[in-house]
């Protein structure tokens, strides 16, 4: 617990830091942060560099917020060293395919040099397989380097073994994201606790408003901030290890107590998570639970209307209704292929040290919302929401990795499955949660 | 055939049967053999017997899926056939247009699953689809087309409507192999119109008819991106290919995806054998 609540400590005044100087306006026009990294241009060499392609894959693509950004950052690099050809691989996170892809290219000889991927239990196997690289020696060799990050990002991002195999770019939060003008228009107070929160679903529901949009298939965020908001930062971190948690059934009975309430969209079994995101941009819900990456996304006019708050504690439980769900669940590996091949180790090093740059980590950051994982650095021009957000964080009482990092996907799928019949009453959340427990065992 | 003629059918032949065991034998025992394992990823794999078995009987969701699997199976028997049929008889009565019918009825054959599923998103969505917006224009209330009693319809009208243009044209082309003499006999004797069709048509193309079936059921099983993008499997319309995909690939549970990829099989070739039991019949040559 004493790493844990340094590791929070160490968030939550990198988080303050960041206010203070987002909330500055007489503050240094200086926006290189840290030292800066840039590659320096190499002396003439006595031969040309051999040349070298490499294949980065990511997520950045398709419709997400920081395609362009991330693009850009490849290509100054690639300007930088004419020699070096970079292979920009992309998939949509959002996608159950993701996963599958990352491991197959992974376990199949296919591995990409720079893998950027999920921290925490999706990279178990990866990483108990000697398929990605600990970066630890890399980073005490290069204090520039290492010096560049907040130490809580690279905590954050550390395997249970204690090692580095994930450089992180952006962290995130999760939070209840508010449409201040809907509540504002009908009367209705902010859901600060348990109580509001509830008469908010009843006088949202009673307008013909969404009150909470979220779907039952794709119900990460809804178990994430329940069974925390029961569980707490303690009770939340031991997952289903020691047995069910009786707060983990009280965060999926209340989330009961509010389906009878009327909060979720008559569809909500079988909409996604877009269509979600999607109800809350027309402004057709008051509500909704997501992550920081969502908020660019948002409509204008919503946009600007919203505001983060932390879920509520949900009364007999543990939660102090300041615990948040965020921090650095993403990260860049090094494949150990890569790593073995004198010619690749170190143009992808160097890529490795470029993207995670605080130059590139600024602009990535820019663009998605996300929070820089670089000491320092300063996202401009973001939407207010997501500086509430960030204060919601500096405010917490805890940062928590989702519980979906800590289970066997099939656990954490087996909850899933099961939201619908809870809150519906074909099961009790006992039930669900022991089937989820008896997957969790099987699968050690 | 000459004597010497069988070592080179023998060489020609080889090659097809070498394509088929790359990407269906070898596939097939491969999951047969991963049905004895509990997977951890994709290197690690634990020897579990027949435990994927016993768990797999237990199921409830595989039970459901099951269940769901077979109705499905029943709209596109009845619908997806028998409008097919229909759509043949009618063309097939009609003097010009032919050309123009048929490709009418053949385009949704070449659009995508996943295209057509994405389209009927927009016609269910409960809150701007098309269908609640024409609701509401009329003074009606909003339906949820894809509730609990109603969603595995919901799904099984795109998944109907998708292949009924192929059965469509094999049926078309079964029924102009009918020799025109039968025809003109028939009318000799009185035999016109809808009796025509009853006691002509539909016996003399009774062997595609099975055909066709036999195609359906298998095609049924196969269904799956119209469950995963316009449901994802919730309120009760899970089948085997969503099930399988989940457990293996979402859960990363190889072992146990496996195992359920071996009941569909077997289940797909109980459901041949059946229907080619219950289909047999006296056929017509000519």
């Amino acid at each position: 617990m004493k790493k844990t609540s340094l590791t929070i400590v160490s968030l939550i005044l990198m988080m303050s830091m960041l206010l203070a100087a987002c909330g500055n306006n007489g503050g240094s026009n200086n926006t290189n942060g840290g030292a800066s990294s840039t590659p320096s241009e190499t002396t003439e060499p006595s031969k040309a560099p051999e040349a070298v392609n490499l294949r980065v894959f990511s997520t950045f693509g398709g419709t997400d917020a920081a395609r362009e950004a991330f693009q850009k950052a490849i290509d100054d690099f690639t300007a930088a060293n004419p020699h070096i050809k970079v292979e920009n691989d992309v998939m949509s996170a959002n996608d159950d395919g993701f996963r599958t892809k990352v491991n197959t290219d992974m376990t199949s000889g296919n591995e990409p040099d720079l893998l950027f991927y999920f921290v925490g239990a999706d990279a178990a196997e990866i990483i108990n397989s000697g398929k990605v690289v600990a970066l630890d020696e890399e980073l005490a060799a290069d204090a520039e380097w290492k010096n560049g990050f907040a130490p809580a990002a690279l905590d954050f991002t550390k395997h249970t073994d204690g090692k580095t195999y994930a450089i992180p770019l952006t962290g995130f939060f999760e939070g209840l994201m508010v449409n201040k003008k809907i509540f504002a228009d009908n009367g209705i107070e902010l859901p600060t606790d348990w109580d509001k929160f509830k008469a908010a679903v009843s006088a949202l529901k009673a307008k013909g408003i969404i009150p909470l949009s979220g779907p039952f298939d794709q119900s990460h965020y809804l178990i994430e901030h329940f069974v925390l908001a029961a569980a707490g930062a303690e009770g939340q971190a031991k997952a289903l290890k020691d047995g069910v948690d009786p707060n983990w059934e009280k965060g999926l009975a209340a989330m009961k107590e509010v389906y009878d309430l009327g909060a979720f969209p008559e569809d909500a079994a079988t909409i996604d998570l877009g269509m979600a995101a999607n109800y809350y941009s027309q402004g057709l819900a008051g509500m909704i639970l997501e992550g920081s990456w969502a908020i660019g996304g948002f409509s204008d006019d919503v946009k600007a209307n919203t505001t983060v708050l932390p879920f509520p504690a949900i009364p007999g439980g543990a939660g102090t209704g300041k615990d948040v769900v965020g921090g650095f669940g993403t990260g860049f590996y090094m494949s150990k292929a890569a790593y073995d091949d004198a010619a690749k180790k170190d143009a992808t090093l160097a890529l490795l040290k470029h993207l995670t740059s605080p130059e590139s980590i600024k602009s990535i950051a820019t663009a998605n919302g996300g929070t820089p994982a670089a000491a320092g650095v300063q996202p401009e021009g973001l939407p207010q929401a997501v500086l509430d957000g960030f204060a919601m964080v500096s405010e917490a009482t805890s940062v928590n990795s989702p519980i979906d990092s800590k289970v066997t996907p099939e656990t954490f799928n087996t909850i899933r499955a099961n939201i619908q019949p809870v809150v519906t009453g074909k099961k009790t959340p006992a039930e669900a949660l022991e089937e989820a427990k008896a997957i969790e065992t099987a699968a050690k | 055939m000459m004597k010497g003629d069988r070592k080179y059918i023998v060489l020609f032949l080889l090659p097809a049967a070498a394509f088929l065991s790359i990407f269906l034998y070898y596939p097939f025992f491969k999951s047969m053999y991963l049905s004895f394992f509990r997977t951890k990823g994709f290197t690690t794999k634990t020897w579990v017997g027949f435990e994927n078995y016993v768990r797999m009987f237990s199921d409830d969701l595989l039970g459901a899926a099951t269940l769901n699997t077979l109705e499905l199976m029943a709209y596109v028997i009845i619908f997806q056939v028998g409008i097919a049929l229909m759509l043949a008889i009618f063309v097939d009565n009609i003097t010009w247009g032919k050309g123009f019918f048929r490709m009418v009825f053949f385009f949704p054959v070449v659009i995508s699953g996943t295209a057509i599923a994405l389209l009927f998103v927009l016609f269910y969505n409960f809150q701007f689809g098309l269908l609640n917006t024409l609701l509401q224009n009329m003074g009606f209330d909003k339906v949820n087309w894809l509730s609990e009693n109603m969603a595995l319809k919901a799904v099984a009208i795109p998944t109907v409507w998708h292949y009924v243009g192929f059965y469509f044209v094999l049926f078309l082309t079964a029924m102009s192999k009918i020799p025109s003499d039968f025809y003109e006999a028939a009318k000799l004797e009185g035999i016109t119109g809808i009796k025509k069709t009853f006691l002509l048509t539909i016996p003399l193309i009774m062997s595609d008819i099975k055909v066709v079936i036999t195609l359906a059921i298998t095609g049924t099983l196969k269904v799956f991106e119209f469950i995963f993008v316009l449901t994802r499997g919730q309120n009760d319309t899970e089948v085997l290919g969503t099930y399988m995909y989940k457990k293996a690939l979402v859960d990363q549970n190889f072992g146990y995806g496996s195992t359920i990829a071996i009941y569909i099989v077997v289940f797909g070739v109980l459901l041949s054998l059946l229907a080619n039991r219950l289909l047999k019949r006296d056929e017509i040559s000519y």
